[in-house]
């Protein structure tokens, strides 16, 4: 499944065609890479001007650090089939996200995996 | 497992969560509709209704994010609507330039990072939809994007005089129709409103003169010329390109609700700070 999904990733690069004007720029973002982390979330915010996932993640000697990963606007997420509760506090998903450049724990959603292994968001 | 298998795979994968409902990105692959009737009562072309930008978020399906991937060696993104002024004029030309320098170092705000209305004419090539709503007298137009509004007055053909015109975000509007065109005079715009979302600025000549047309049937252009005698060297004309969703509705987007990208300058910026519940 893992694999399936990372190449998923790679089919992704496509230059999109979006030009119109939106709420700030991406160039906080590492839109070359796609990184991936598994962990639990805490809060799923459904808001305006952006959702946000806050994820926990534990490292391998049982630290934990909070991701905060941005995604999109209910009025688009919500015309791509989500809602408000398609991830719930305590759900262990995987991220895909585009990292922040300046190394902050947070990034850019491109797609989530659930625990069952459902992918939810765009087709890309 | 081949590299087919695995696209196979993939693909069945997305297709299997996406199963219930119809997302906007698919109905968008289906053919382009007119509204109708096409036409009003009063005989000029109906555009009631919700339309979205041909290039924004609602007729594409490019993650959770809305930001496309750009491998390395992409070509730059394209530049943001209304960039593409003539030269600009002494001394706006060296002010821009500073502010650019600003921009870049993060101690300036884009006012729409900070959730201000983005007025004229941005608010006309924002990534969400625009609702069009026709009734005798006037056309009222709304932005997804912050409910940002404004009204094309169809029964004056003056705007106030200077002294009493109040400098708006969205400008006062005029409009007309010529045939199947709907023509739009716009000018009282505050001079804290940018041209576009890297600080273009203009001075209180500000003057747009947009040619509303519907092209082919359901697709709506808008042929915005800003003019600016004072800070540009000519006017320039850029197009807006929509397409009628019937399948949308306007929905509520107040930006102020959880704002997390705004810096101690008012800049955009990304914080992983999260407010904790």
């Amino acid at each position: 499944m893992k694999k399936i999904l990372i190449n998923m990733a790679v089919m992704a690069v496509a230059i999109a065609p979006i030009a119109a004007d939106a709420h700030h720029s991406f160039a906080m973002f590492d839109r070359n890479k796609v990184v991936s982390l598994k962990g639990v979330v805490r809060d799923f915010q459904w808001t305006n001007p952006h959702s946000w996932i806050q994820l926990v993640v534990k490292d391998d000697s049982g630290a934990t650090t909070e991701w905060s990963l941005e995604a999109l606007s209910p009025n688009v997420l919500g015309r791509m089939g989500w809602k408000r509760n398609s991830i719930k506090a305590g759900d262990t998903i995987t991220a895909y996200f585009n990292p922040t450049r300046d190394g902050s724990h947070g990034g850019n959603m491109v797609r989530v995996m659930l625990s069952d292994g459902k992918v939810i968001g765009g087709g890309q | 497992m081949s590299f087919v298998k695995q696209i196979i795979g993939a693909s069945l994968l997305v297709l299997s969560t996406a199963a219930m409902a119809e997302t906007a990105a698919e109905a968008a692959k289906k053919p382009v509709t007119p509204p109708k009737p096409a036409r009003l009562a009063d005989g000029h072309p109906n555009w009631t209704g919700f339309w979205v930008p041909v290039d924004g978020l609602l007729q594409h399906d490019i993650g959770l994010g809305g930001s496309p991937q750009m491998p390395a060696g992409s070509p730059p993104p394209p530049p943001p609507p209304f960039s593409h002024s003539a030269p600009l004029k002494s001394p706006y030309r060296e002010q821009y330039a500073a502010f650019l320098a600003k921009m870049a170092a993060g101690a300036v705000a884009d006012p729409v990072a900070r959730c201000f209305p983005p007025g004229m004419p941005r608010m006309m090539a924002m990534v969400y939809g625009m609702e069009l709503l026709q009734t005798p007298g006037q056309i009222a137009i709304t932005s997804e994007w912050q409910a940002a509004s404004r009204r094309v007055w169809l029964d004056r053909t003056t705007h106030p005089a200077a002294t009493d015109l109040d400098p708006s975000y969205a400008g006062d509007s005029i409009g007309h129709w010529e045939g199947n065109t709907l023509i739009v005079d716009t000018v009282g715009i505050r001079d804290d409103v940018p041209v576009n979302y890297i600080g273009l600025p203009h001075s209180p000549k500000l003057h747009i003169v947009e040619h509303f047309m519907q092209i082919s049937p359901g697709i709506l252009v808008d042929d915005v010329t800003i003019d600016d005698p004072d800070v540009f060297e000519k006017p320039w004309t850029e197009r807006q390109t929509f397409r009628y969703r019937p399948d949308l509705r306007i929905q509520e987007y107040v930006c102020l609700e959880n704002n997390r990208n705004v810096g101690a300058n008012g800049e955009a910026v990304f914080t992983d700070t999260a407010p904790t519940k």
